[in-house]
């Protein structure tokens, strides 16, 4: 790390600084707002608000609901980042390759980021509720005659199958770009050289893919840790609140149970918690980039 | 360097319409709500029954050529819950000037911003609906919507063969023989549940308390019970409600799959006659239009039977209230605002057009009685009929506003067969303690 | 496709490549299940859709009125043209800045870039709902700045701000050579210049990436614009659907034509995107 210089400054003011303006505009100080807002006692919509210190904080330790929501929010970013990854990775590579219909194929991948996420939750409901218990019915089969939506179980799987379908296709993207990006000197040097298959795979492509699984990694922790509209048109939560997620905990204790303040301060426990577990993955993948 | 030029300049337009873009915008925007032309009032009205929406508009349309007034009807979103729509509105400085919401957020808001109207005329046309607060006024009640279990006549005479007088269908043990009359004639399961959780949790639940006396006073004593921790098994009221709950899960269409009935796939089933009851309301009748019932087929309600008592009002009429209300914001509006939103309520009030195309444009019940206009649909019609009679109570519980979503997942869980009465009743009695 | 990207993966084993295709084409057809049946039953009646979505026959059989009404409900054209204006001058801002900006913090490793950098990448995972009340307070109640679609535009580009540096700082990282930027530097370049004729065209495979992120997450936007556009005049297309959906149901033929008619357009841009990825490859194969 240097120093700044006269030129640093000069050219910060030049590239970053309009940039960084309407980031802080927008972003930072409503956040730090916020976060004021947390140790008061307002509730949502009121004239009056006074502090109260920590006490919303503590609330937050005592909320059962929201631990087990955020336990079970944990368990659906892992399966889902894993998930995501794997079938984006697979996709990109594959449509990397020449394969006949490549464009077609990509813009096909792709096309489930087209639709925004209300509408998305909607017509997923829809194929949940409707097409496959129609399916099920023609077939005579018993297991698909019933909405995925209406146990538990299936409901959690079909939250993390939607989610797959959509952000598998984003992922596919960013992978694509990073495939394309690689030198084909470095690729065919290594072929003159005799490495084929898997070892080519393990030991040129997937270090020098590494910048990419950094920020598909990223984004996909983001996402899936942020997920709301789709759990509040899919599943609604249920059934019995059985997959309510924590950042729809968090609304509805802000909104729905009328407790500003303790829903704010979830909110923020919430970015900590996400802050840390990405820092952690993208410091980790930084190394790894810098020593492959 | 010519390019570098041209660079610098869209950066720096970038950033002076950015910084200054509240007065570069204004022309490009002027229709904004805040800017009330010199000689017309503008208003604004908040929505949040959204299939009313184009009927509204077609009203505003109409009251702004009338009275020179415009009114700009604000929708609330899908996946909007409109308690946070308002609650962004105020804090974004844009509070609507009126306001339709359920009793529960008018009861939230009522103490900081909603203007006092007791004194309106019309409050002796709307009297026993008005949601009273402190001895005072705060809303019009916009509509009435009544709710009990829909029949279909034509499909239920189908399959008995016989008359069927919705009338004596007065208690728990008449409605238990109809049902099995209907299953040994062939139609296997007559009753349709929907899952959602408004419907179980709100809207069949809360016949606890809207069926505790039938007034809103009543309801409040019982929550009040509750709150102090009666158990649930000891009331009337809930032992009755589960008794009903459980015969309709004896007899539920989706028995095989409960939780994976919606309400729109209930509309289809009793328009088409393949259910003869469906526990809902009023408001159902556009979706059995679509579900393909006739116009001038034979629906009505029932009551939501409770026990054995014949004579008992809960078992001979079915609830009705005004589940909307219209507020007028007293913080954000000017007088002027306040005065046309006034203006606007009594439009609808006592205009003859507005009357007129309250009843046909929102397809609503009007909770003020002077409107000489009959509604237009079957449901509609009976609750008209069974207000003449006084074969409604209008009690509307008021409950804190996470009920609904506790009290209905509770309720799912309970007609998935996933949970007992016991833990049903445990589930209600901890709700309530808490809120203390 | 040319020679070079052929040999990406290797295997140039005809069986293979088959089996891949099936397995791809496979994969392809699950995924788009939900459109086609979207495709399906946006000409159908509701009943018809409730009924049996599988129908190809369906008893009212099919027509364009879903279509007709949710155009004309929507108020398609204006809203259409809203969408258009927002989702342009807000990728076109966002883009350029977030280059910029990503261009220097690469460059200039110094304290404050690390310091905006680290902040960005971690505002990324703010909960929206964590900012939206003081957002409205801010920009509403204070400055009074909501009801414009400037405004919406302005905020776009503040919330894309961050992930759009930060894929541009991956990217500027490995495949731009700084030795290029010391030779304009010699040649007497200016900064803007040299980062807009030698950098930023360096950069065209990830710009299309993100132009067409960027330009789908605006289209198809929300909540944002449920808090910044209250007016019907200037409403986007995401926001003129509400309507079809009702408090306890939801017109389901409608809100099907109308996702195809907000998808359309968007498509289109995106196919033509596409291109522009592929010839960036040529590019960058070349130099």
């Amino acid at each position: 790390m240097k120093k700044s210089t006269v030129s640093d400054i000069k050219a910060g003011a030049m590239f970053a600084l309009p940039g960084l303006l309407v980031f802080f505009l927008v972003v930072i100080i409503p956040f730090v707002y916020g976060f004021y807002l947390t140790f008061t006692d307002w509730n949502g919509v009121s004239q009056l608000k006074s502090f109260v210190g920590f006490r919303n904080y503590a609330d937050t330790f005592r909320d059962t609901e929201f631990w087990s929501s955020m336990w079970l929010t944990l368990r659906y970013v892992v399966i889902s980042v894993f998930l995501v990854n794997i079938v984006a990775f697979f996709l990109a590579y594959l449509l990397s390759n020449g394969i006949r219909g490549q464009n077609f194929f990509r813009a096909g991948f792709f096309t489930p980021n087209l639709i925004g996420g209300v509408v998305l939750g909607f017509i997923w409901k829809f194929i949940f509720s409707n097409v496959f218990t129609a399916v099920g019915k023609s077939l005579g089969a018993e297991w698909l005659s019933k909405s995925m939506l209406s146990a538990p179980k299936s409901a959690y799987f079909a939250l993390i199958l939607v989610t797959v379908w959509q952000l598998a296709g984003y992922m596919m993207l960013i992978y694509i770009a990073g495939f394309t990006g690689l030198s084909h000197d470095v690729l065919e040097a290594a072929s003159i050289d005799g490495a084929t298959g898997w070892r080519r795979m393990r030991s040129i492509i997937l270090p020098l893919m590494v910048p990419s699984f950094v920020i598909c990694i990223f984004l996909t922790l983001s996402r899936t840790f942020m997920v709301y509209d789709l759990n509040l048109t899919l599943t609604k939560g249920g059934p019995y609140a059985s997959t309510r997620l924590v950042a729809m905990h968090v609304y509805e204790k802000a909104f729905t149970s009328r407790n500003y303040g303790v829903g704010q301060a979830e909110a923020l426990f919430l970015f900590l918690v996400v802050a840390l577990i990405s820092g952690v993955q993208v410091w980790m993948g930084r190394k790894k980039e810098v020593s492959a | 360097m010519k390019r570098s030029i041209t660079v610098i300049s869209v950066v720096l337009m970038a950033l002076l319409m950015f910084t200054g873009c509240s007065k570069g915008s204004t022309e490009s925007a002027s229709t904004t709500a805040t800017a009330a032309s010199v000689s017309k009032v503008s208003i604004t009205l908040l929505n949040s029954k959204g299939e009313i929406q184009t009927g509204l508009e077609k009203i505003a349309a109409q009251f702004e050529k009338d009275k020179g007034i415009h009114v700009e009807v604000i929708a609330c979103g899908a996946g909007e819950v409109p308690y946070t729509k308002v609650t962004t509105m105020y804090n974004s400085g844009n509070a609507p000037t009126l306001a339709i919401l359920d009793p529960t957020d008018i009861v939230g808001l009522t103490k900081e911003y909603a203007l006092e109207l007791t004194g309106e005329a019309w409050t002796a046309e709307t009297d026993s609906l008005n949601l009273v607060i402190d001895g005072k006024i705060y809303s019009f009640p916009f509509c009435v919507e009544g709710r009990g279990i829909i029949y279909n006549k034509a499909a239920i005479e189908a399959t008995l063969g016989r008359e069927f007088d919705p009338r004596t269908i007065n208690s728990y043990s008449s409605f238990k023989a109809i049902l099995a009359e209907l299953r040994s004639k062939g139609m296997e399961n007559p009753v349709f549940i929907a899952k959602e959780d408004w419907s179980l949790g709100a809207h069949q639940l809360g016949f606890i308390y809207d069926a505790y006396d039938g007034t809103t006073a009543g309801s409040e004593v019982i929550i009040n019970e509750l709150k102090a921790g009666k158990d649930p098994l000891t009331i009337d009221r809930f032992n009755q409600f589960v008794d009903t709950m459980d015969l309709m899960l004896e007899y539920n269409f989706a028995k095989a799959d409960p939780l994976g009935a919606d309400y729109d796939q209930g509309a289809l089933e009793l328009a088409c006659g393949n259910v003869a009851f469906w526990p809902n309301g009023c408001w159902a009748w556009p979706n059995l239009v679509e579900g393909g019932a006739d116009a001038d087929g034979e629906f009505g309600f029932i009551s939501f039977v409770l026990g054995d008592d014949t004579s008992d009002f809960a078992n001979n009429s079915i609830q009705a209230s005004a589940s909307k209300q219209i507020m007028i914001d007293r913080v954000q509006a000017s007088a002027e605002q306040q005065a046309a939103a006034k203006e606007f309520i009594n439009y609808l009030v006592y205009d003859a057009t507005g009357q007129k195309m309250f009843v046909e444009e929102t397809a609503l019940i009007p909770a003020a009685k002077n409107n000489p206009n009959a509604p237009l649909d079957p449901l509609g019609q009976d609750i008209a009929e069974r207000t003449a009679e006084g074969r409604l109570y209008t009690s509307c519980f008021i409950a804190p506003s996470d009920h609904w979503s506790v009290m209905g997942a509770a309720m799912q869980k309970y007609i998935a067969g996933m949970s007992s009465k016991k833990e049903l009743a445990s589930t209600l009695s901890q709700y309530w303690k808490a809120q203390n | 496709m040319t020679e070079a990207s052929k040999k990406v993966g290797g295997t140039k084993k005809v069986v293979i490549d088959v089996l891949l295709f099936i397995l791809v084409a496979v994969l392809f057809v699950a995924f788009m299940i939900p459109f086609l049946m979207t495709i399906l039953n946006s000409f159908k009646v509701k009943m018809d859709i409730l009924r049996n979505p599988l129908s190809l026959a369906p008893s009212k059989g099919f027509s364009l009125s879903n279509y007709v009404e949710a155009a004309k409900k929507m108020n398609y054209f204006t809203a259409f043209f809203n969408s258009f204006i927002v989702t342009g001058f807000s990728t076109f801002f966002v883009t350029i800045l977030s280059a910029m900006c990503a261009y220097y913090y690469v460059r200039h490793d110094n304290k404050f870039s690390k310091i905006c950098s680290s902040l960005m990448s971690a505002s990324m995972i703010i909960p929206f709902q964590a900012i939206m009340i003081p957002l409205v307070y801010i920009y509403g109640a204070k400055l009074g700045l909501l009801n414009h679609r400037s405004t919406l535009i302005f905020m776009h580009t503040g919330f894309a701000m961050s992930m759009s540096v930060f894929i541009f700082q991956g990217f500027i990282k490995s495949n731009v050579p700084l030795a290029l930027e010391e030779a304009a530097k010699i040649d007497g370049c200016g900064r803007y210049r040299t980062f807009f004729q030698i950098v930023f065209p360096l950069l065209g495979p990830t710009t299309a990436t993100l132009i067409i992120l960027n330009v789908l997450a605006f289209w198809n936007d929300y909540l944002l614009p449920s808090l910044v556009l209250g007016v019907k005049a200037i409403k986007t297309l995401p926001l003129s659907t509400y309507e079809f959906y009702g408090t306890f149901s939801a017109d389901y033929g409608l809100i099907m034509a109308a996702l195809i008619l907000t998808v359309l357009p968007i498509l289109v841009i995106y196919l033509v995107l596409q291109k522009a990825i592929i010839s960036g490859v040529v590019a960058g194969a070349v130099k």
